[in-house]
């Protein structure tokens, strides 16, 4: 018995080390977590950034799926697809799942109005910005990549000019192809109404964004639907205004309109810029994926 | 302390009968029971490879105290105290810490496997070096990558201590492999000859080829599996999209995944909720921080019995099982040395919940008397916690805790400093310790009768 006591003492003093140390670390942590819930608002800590993808006029939710699959297959990576589609009554309809652990899921916003022209793109913008609540109600994240195709890139545009307010959230690369920003004029100089609305509210794009157009020609002059100089009015919203704008013409077998998101160029495009952000290199200091991935 | 030889063995435990008395029946079945089970080789080889790999988790939970919580980007010392971080060292260190890491618990079931088919082939007394190579390149095959991208790689998942039951499984399929395909190794010593190693080569040339044709196998249907999502990313989608309006239905689906993941914890594999935090994109966890980030209070959140708020906040003191329950359980009642100091060399790791070392160290992986409090105590916490929150006691956990926030401390940062929280939190320890008591006791009862860690441990 004598003994059995002289041990109990032995290893209290490990039992009071272990008090101390939650008693030490429980006062920082609690000014700490009043500091965070007030200031981050709670998005904090979040390894999910969704890339979120609209495509262009009279396509569905369904018009990436290839484009996924290639980049699963090709990369050897394994992104899960969520494909909402927003009806004329606003609601929601949703096919697809997110992987729990899958840090860079796709979301695909379709619209079952999914007719070209101003007052209709108008539309889908507000439809859009719908479906991104949505996913920001039900995923955390506090950033996101996102690729327009077609009047997708107009969506965007729109969105991030009149809805995309939220100081929590941040879009890091925007990526769009064969955007055209002024419809059909190929003469830059001539600006079509939309236009000039997107010029006027252009302070609105986000600073910290980094902004790649991919525009495709076919002799010289465009993708076979959309004018080389319809996707190089960007520049009047864009430029100045996004962290950077560069402007990527792609030509050469699938340079056309609809066939780019199909072509190895856009393809590795794609991924390096929209994808990549430090995953693909595990070394680089922006990415702990060997570190969560072996846990 | 007392060495019972193999060939006194059941005389000095008839002797050990006499002193030892069972409190109750329960544990007189339980002891009795694991006494007959530690018979069984298989068993045997477990509890050996286990303390085999001891000293790499240990080592490695150490390093990852470093890589998660101190250098981490989401982890508990970075963003508690910001300042300390300075971009250059920091990084040197991340990197050494990873390597470190990767090398040590990173390939825990590398070592393990080696540690099983040695073991194994030695019991059926066949090449015991051999087997344990053979093996290792085994599971390296099946866990190769076939990636156009890297060229030579492996998937990380499976090597670290989620494939602990993999590793243990095969490295005794192909101990036995060799002792169907292979003859007795003949006794040199006794001989009185030098071993010919092409001899030795020779009679083990058979189990090898056949062992690694099936390893070839084996990665192949890894490989197709993966990349078709393997079902472990169902169960896993299931648990975080599943989602049940009703509170009684949250509860229910909390604690049925709570327990499967304690369940798979314990035979080393790995189940749905890591017990690094909750870094785990769950629905119901972010319509509740939603919530409270509106209403600025985490009291009455709409889903007020989701992972976060049960089981990464009340279940997980010191790693998966409630761990810190056992250490200081062993520190207050065992007297046994071997515990003592296991216990004491975990408390470090245990503190941030990490606790790879206690598993394998005292062993708790695999040792059926410490199933029932592994998978007791973080119920009964949960089961407190979940009457607390329905009682309206205390809010439920909705803000986001860094990685590796001492357990203690996940409900009190969840609920943005609830005093009650805290309270319940103590609580929780002091019932996990109480729950822990008695198998320590039994355990050491069992150790006193059957010591697995000495005999035949010098190899």
């Amino acid at each position: 018995m004598r003994t059995r006591t002289l041990r109990k003492n032995k290893n209290f003093k490990y039992l009071i080390a272990m008090l101390l140390f939650f008693i030490i670390l429980g006062i920082p942590s609690y000014i700490w977590t009043r500091k965070n819930v007030t200031t981050l608002a709670g998005r904090y800590n979040s390894p999910m950034t969704p890339i979120i993808m609209i495509p262009g006029s009279s396509a569905s939710a369904n018009r990436f799926d290839d484009l996924v699959k290639t980049v699963n297959n090709k990369y050897g990576e394994h992104h899960s697809l969520l494909k909402l589609t927003v009806h004329t009554d606003d609601s929601i309809t949703y096919s697809g799942k997110i992987r729990a652990n899958d840090t860079q899921p796709f979301f695909v916003v379709g619209f079952q109005n999914n007719e070209d022209g101003y007052s209709n793109i108008k539309k889908q913008a507000r439809w859009f910005n719908i479906a991104f609540n949505a996913i920001k109600k039900r995923y955390r994240f506090n950033s996101f990549n996102a690729l327009g195709h077609s009047n997708g890139g107009l969506i965007w545009t729109m969105f991030l000019e009149n809805d995309f307010n939220d100081s929590n959230l941040s879009i890091n690369q925007l990526l769009t192809v064969g955007t055209p920003y002024n419809f059909e004029e190929k003469n830059t100089s001539n600006h079509t109404q939309m236009l000039n609305d997107l010029i006027k509210k252009r302070d609105n794009i986000p600073h910290n964004m980094t902004y790649y157009s991919i525009a495709g020609t076919q002799l010289y002059s465009d993708d076979g639907i959309v004018p080389l100089g319809s996707v190089d009015a960007g520049k009047y919203i864009y430029e100045g205004q996004a962290k950077h704008y560069t402007l990527i013409t792609l030509t050469g077998n699938k340079a056309q309109h609809s066939d780019m998101i199909a072509s190895n160029q856009f393809i590795t495009i794609f991924h390096q810029y929209i994808i990549g952000n430090g995953v693909n290199n595990p070394n680089s200091p922006d990415s702990k994926q060997s570190a969560i991935a072996s846990q | 302390m007392r060495y019972t030889f193999p060939d006194i063995y059941n005389e000095s435990m008839q002797v050990f009968f006499m002193k030892i008395q069972f409190n109750n029946k329960l544990e007189k079945q339980l002891i009795l029971g694991t006494l007959k089970l530690q018979k069984f080789f298989i068993y045997r080889v477990i509890q050996r490879t286990l303390l085999l790999i001891f000293p790499f988790a240990l080592f490695g939970s150490f390093v990852k105290i470093i890589q998660t919580v101190v250098i981490g980007k989401e982890g508990f010392l970075t963003d508690v105290f910001p300042d300390l971080s300075n971009d250059f060292i920091y990084r040197q260190i991340d990197n050494i810490a990873t390597g470190l890491y990767n090398l040590s618990l990173g390939w825990i079931s590398v070592i393990a496997i080696f540690g099983a088919a040695k073991y194994t082939a030695k019991h059926f007394n066949r090449d015991d070096q051999l087997a344990g190579i053979t093996v290792v390149s085994a599971l390296l095959i099946i866990d190769y990558t076939y990636s156009k991208v890297q060229t030579f790689s492996f998937h990380p998942q499976i090597l670290g201590m989620r494939g602990l039951l993999l590793a243990i499984i095969l490295g005794i399929s192909i101990g036995w492999i060799f002792k169907k395909t292979s003859r007795p190794v003949p006794d040199y010593v006794k001989l009185g000859g030098a071993p010919s190693v092409i001899e030795r080569s020779f009679i083990s040339a058979k189990p090898i080829i056949v062992s690694l044709l099936i390893a070839m196998l084996f990665s192949t249907l890894i490989n197709v599996t993966y990349y078709a999502e393997a079902p472990g990313n169902y169960i896993n989608t299931l648990a975080s999209e599943y989602t049940s309006k009703s509170p009684l239905g949250q509860l229910l689906k909390t604690f049925i995944f709570s327990i499967y993941t304690l369940i798979m914890s314990f035979f080393g594999w790995s189940g749905t909720y890591s017990s690094a935090g909750t870094e785990k994109m769950d629905t119901l966890s972010t319509v509740n921080l939603n919530y409270a980030l509106n209403k600025h209070t985490a009291w009455n959140a709409p889903n007020p019995f989701t992972s976060s708020a049960l089981y990464h906040a009340f279940a997980t003191f010191g790693g998966t099982g409630a761990v810190l329950g056992l250490i200081i359980a062993i520190l207050i009642v065992a007297k046994d040395e071997d515990f003592q100091t296991v216990a004491r060399w975990a408390i470090i790791p245990s503190l941030f919940n990490i606790s790879s070392g206690l598993m394998t160290g005292i062993p708790i992986l695999f040792n059926i008397i410490f199933l029932i409090p592994f998978i007791l105590a973080p119920i009964a916490n949960m089961t407190m916690a979940a009457l607390a929150i329905q009682l309206h006691l205390m809010p439920p956990s909705v803000y986001p805790v860094p990685i590796g926030t001492p357990g203690p401390l996940i409900a009190f940062i969840g609920t943005n400093g609830s005093w009650q929280a805290l309270i319940f939190s103590i609580l929780a320890i002091i019932i996990s310790v109480y729950i822990y008591i008695p198998f320590v006791k039994m355990a050491i009862k069992v150790k006193d009768l059957d010591n697995l860690s000495l005999e035949e441990g010098a190899n």
